[in-house]
């Protein structure tokens, strides 16, 4: 059976007499990859920098790899690779010199240090380009080579803040798949994002924040949380996704070519949603329990998260 | 795995003084200070060997020296005069080559968000300073002794016709570049990291560190008038008092690289 490598127990920060994270509780097995879902401000950078040995928590305990953010904080941070929003490389020096300064911060090998990551780099694309001028990089480059500097120390656990952040799709896809290949490598990562379908791809289990935690669950469960209803009609369905919401219960509707996925809190109001349909001039041809989209689900937990 | 670790703090200069060698910018405008304090006083002591019976020169040693002897070379008056007096000028070389070093090693690094992923690795504190600052030392030192090097040479070959004698280097320049160089160059690097470690952009903190040491600038500028008379016990008090504010600076800016101060503040 695997073991903890996170365990959070009502960790909080705050910055003056501003909270950032109240009472954060979670654990994440070792090999697992776990997504911070949140939007922008919930607290997830500060909850990673916890975690990370940078940020010393208000409140509130957590172990890393059995080590103590607040007493083992040198420690953990060599133990754990942290890939920030920003890149943050040195522009002037070539990847290779980027690298390097790191290996030597961590007291590496250098020649063992350097040749693996010299293999990290021939994987990621970056092969043969390790003299160029970190500045001369395009934004995917940048990123995957952050990566590399992430975990040129071979840690166990990964944070990766926003990897595909501000990335096109061609970069972000490649950044992706870069974060697949070290998740299939049974390391544990941390994934934070408010891309939902990368988290869906790549976590088995999230946890929602909004200055808290609003739910940990695998992904599957959240989308199943509340009945979810998907209505093939013929032709475009999105359609008749107005006449869907305007129901009194206000149902979500998300419409994806022929089929409407309906999500409503209550089974009864089935009927309702096929009779608006059927009055809206759809010809129906099937109704089958479904899945809610995992950005509905996000959404009504973070609008929840206001209240 | 605690304690102080030697090889991060060379980890550290080793990569600033890549930056450094990559930076020409930088470079360029750590130059042009060392080649004004060398060059001006080579060619003022050209100007009085070269034509030294110029009346002129007698009327400007009276202004400093209103009892100066009528058969004393009021060229030689002044080249001794100028040599004394430019040791304080000289002093500012090894106070603003680390505050332009300095000032971009550190807030640089948070303009350019290097800072967090530098902050994520195993360095503490004290080695980070201690990194950024030998840094920015290491070179102001260098380019201070090579400076005076080429001064102590070009104001010889320059005087020697005249005077026939070597003047430089004296005691006092040899213990002034020597000994209080370093300590300038200290106290320089102090200010540039604890304003950097405080404000946001290399600029700033370069502009607010050269404001803070004018005082200094401000001494030399009183000897230059003949306001104040400099001589090797007032460069011994200054360099006291300059280590003495270099033992509080180094402090400061150990407490100021606190990692959650930096992170919670600037990111």
């Amino acid at each position: 059976m695997a073991s903890l490598a996170i365990d959070a127990r009502g960790l909080s920060k705050a910055f003056g007499e501003r909270p950032a994270v109240e009472g954060l509780s979670f654990q994440v097995q070792e090999g697992e990859v776990f997504g911070l879902l949140g939007p922008n401000g919930a607290g997830k950078t500060t909850t990673v920098r916890m975690l990370t040995g940078l940020l010393q928590p208000s409140s509130g305990d957590a172990t890393v790899l059995g080590l103590d953010v607040r007493t083992g904080a040198e420690r953990l941070r060599r133990a754990v690779g942290l890939l920030t929003e920003q890149p943050g490389l040195y522009d002037r020096l070539t990847a290779e010199e980027n690298l390097r300064y790191f290996i030597k911060l961590n007291e590496l090998d250098e020649p063992a240090a350097w040749a693996r990551a010299r293999r990290y780099l021939e994987r990621f694309g970056l092969g043969g380009r390790e003299r160029e001028p970190a500045g001369s990089y395009s934004k995917g480059m940048r990123q995957k080579l952050a990566i590399v500097r992430a975990i040129v120390h071979e840690p166990k656990v990964i944070f990766l803040d926003e990897p595909t952040s501000g990335l096109d799709p061609e970069a972000a896809r490649t950044v992706r798949d870069a974060v697949a290949e070290l998740a299939s490598e049974g390391r544990t990562i941390i994934l934070c994002s408010h891309n939902l379908p990368e988290v869906e791809r790549l976590c088995a289990r999230v946890g929602v924040v909004k200055g808290k935690l609003l739910a940990v669950s695998t992904v599957r469960a959240l989308r199943r949380q509340g009945a979810a209803v998907a209505v093939r009609v013929e032709g475009e369905a999105a359609r008749f996704a107005e006449a869907v919401k305007a129901l009194p219960f206000a149902p979500g509707a998300l419409a994806d070519g022929e089929v409407l996925t309906v999500s409503l809190e209550r089974d009864q109001d089935m009927p309702e949603v096929i009779a608006a349909l059927v009055r809206a001039g759809a010809r129906v041809y099937s109704a089958v329990p479904a899945e809610r989209p995992l950005e509905e689900v996000y959404l009504d937990l973070v609008k929840g998260g206001d209240a | 795995m605690g304690g102080f670790h030697v090889s991060r703090v060379r980890a550290v200069l080793w990569k600033e003084l890549l930056d450094l060698r990559k930076n020409r910018g930088l470079l360029l405008s750590l130059l042009v200070l060392p080649a004004m304090l060398v060059v001006v006083p080579i060619g003022t002591v050209f100007a009085y060997a070269s034509n030294p019976d110029d009346p002129n020169l007698r009327t400007m040693a009276l202004f400093y020296d209103p009892n100066l002897p009528l058969q004393a070379s009021a060229a030689g008056f002044l080249i001794e005069k100028i040599l004394v007096d430019w040791f304080g000028m000289f002093l500012v070389m090894p106070i603003f080559v680390p505050i332009l070093i300095s000032s971009q090693a550190v807030a640089g690094e948070k303009e350019r968000r290097t800072i967090e992923p530098l902050l994520a690795s195993p360095i503490t504190a004290v080695e980070l300073v201690a990194g950024k600052s030998l840094a920015s030392l290491v070179p102001a030192v260098a380019i201070s002794w090579l400076a005076f090097a080429a001064f102590c040479a070009g104001v010889d070959a320059v005087s020697w016709h005249f005077l026939k004698v070597v003047v430089m280097p004296t005691p006092m320049w040899l213990f002034g570049v020597g000994v209080i160089a370093p300590l300038f160059a200290f106290f320089g690097n102090g200010i540039a990291v604890v304003i950097s470690a405080r404000v946001a952009e290399a600029r700033l903190a370069q502009q607010i560190a050269g404001v803070c040491v004018l005082p200094v600038v401000g001494l030399v500028a009183l000897q230059i008038a003949g306001v104040l008379r400099a001589g090797a016990q007032f460069y011994a008090l200054q360099g006291a008092v300059v280590l003495v504010l270099d033992v509080l600076l180094l402090v400061a800016a150990v407490r100021l690289f606190d990692r959650e101060r930096l992170i919670s503040r600037w990111m």
